[in-house]
């Protein structure tokens, strides 16, 4: 493995939430998997102190207007999430991050070539492809995973105990 | 395949195949030179370039050209201002049509006008005129 370029970098997507396609003329995107952290310093700590909440998932993408490829603009009207894959180099296909996400769009023309931008926001578990993380970091996310499915039951399922 | 080249050949081609600019300037319309010899024409330069690329390609490629008429000052009848007024109503969103290519604009970004004087005679001047067009086209493919 190698640093490598983001020359290649791709973002797929599938309003159906099943067979992401690449999105075409997009240039950028970028994930914020950053989480939330409690303060809960108290009386006699000599620095603060934090626990670990929820973990983020949104970010954006940009690149050009093409009047070929308005799938982002066609996202941000849906009510539905349809699944999302973040690549950061095609030719290392096995890292990525996917998952069910909301798109939002926005345009900005000026007298050069209009460019497009968006957010995205995870509508479920939005992840890195297990086999990229150390068995801690899965473990860890399985355990996030665990809890959150004893938190949130399927319809129709009753609430663990 | 969308190959650079094409686009200043196609603006030569444009510049060329006009018969009201080939009259003001008859020795032609060229790339950096002239033959040697000629006395009015139309030059095509690079001033600047630069590509944009979405993932995996490039996607637009913006060039600023110089387009100007040149004249030598003691032709008689030489119309540098007809000419460069000439050039202009050639290119200022205009479109430009090349193989690989999708046109998005032409317009000239900053008018040019100056008199050279003749290094090897001082009492000839050459007189130019036209401006810098900024030139964008998108990969079809991209």
């Amino acid at each position: 493995m190698a640093i490598k370029t983001g020359r290649y970098g791709q973002v797929k997507w599938d309003p159906a939430g099943t067979t992401p396609v690449l999105l075409i003329s997009l240039n950028a995107w970028t994930g914020d998997f950053k989480t939330e952290m409690e303060d809960v310093t108290c009386f006699g700590d000599v620095n603060r102190v934090y626990i670990p909440g929820m973990k983020d998932a949104k970010g954006t993408i940009g690149g050009f207007w093409n009047s070929a490829n308005i799938e982002i603009f066609e996202a941000a009207e849906m009510e539905t999430p349809g699944l999302l894959e973040l690549i950061p180099n095609s030719t290392e296909p096995t890292f990525l991050w996917s998952g069910p996400a909301y798109l939002d769009a926005s345009i900005d023309a000026s007298l050069q070539a209009p460019k497009v931008s968006g957010t995205w926001t995870a509508a479920g578990p939005f992840l890195i492809e297990g086999g990229a993380l150390t068995m801690a970091a899965r473990e860890a996310r399985q355990r996030r995973l665990d809890q959150q499915q004893r938190e949130r039951p399927a319809e129709g399922e009753q609430p663990a105990a | 395949m969308a190959n650079t080249s094409d686009i200043a050949s196609a603006l030569i081609a444009k510049l060329g195949s006009d018969p009201e600019l080939l009259a003001l300037c008859p020795n032609g319309v060229y790339w950096d030179e002239s033959p040697p010899g000629s006395t009015r024409f139309v030059i095509v330069a690079f001033i600047n370039a630069i590509d944009r690329g979405v993932f995996g390609r490039r996607a637009v490629e913006e060039g600023i050209y110089l387009v100007e008429a040149r004249m030598l000052s003691t032709v008689p009848g030489a119309n540098i201002n007809r000419a460069a007024a000439r050039i202009d109503e050639l290119l200022e969103d205009q479109p430009l049509t090349v193989a690989g290519y999708t046109w998005s604009t032409m317009h000239r970004v900053e008018p040019t006008r100056m008199t050279e004087v003749d290094e090897l005679d001082p009492s000839i001047r050459w007189n130019r005129r036209g401006g810098q067009y900024f030139v964008e086209m998108s990969h079809t493919d991209a």
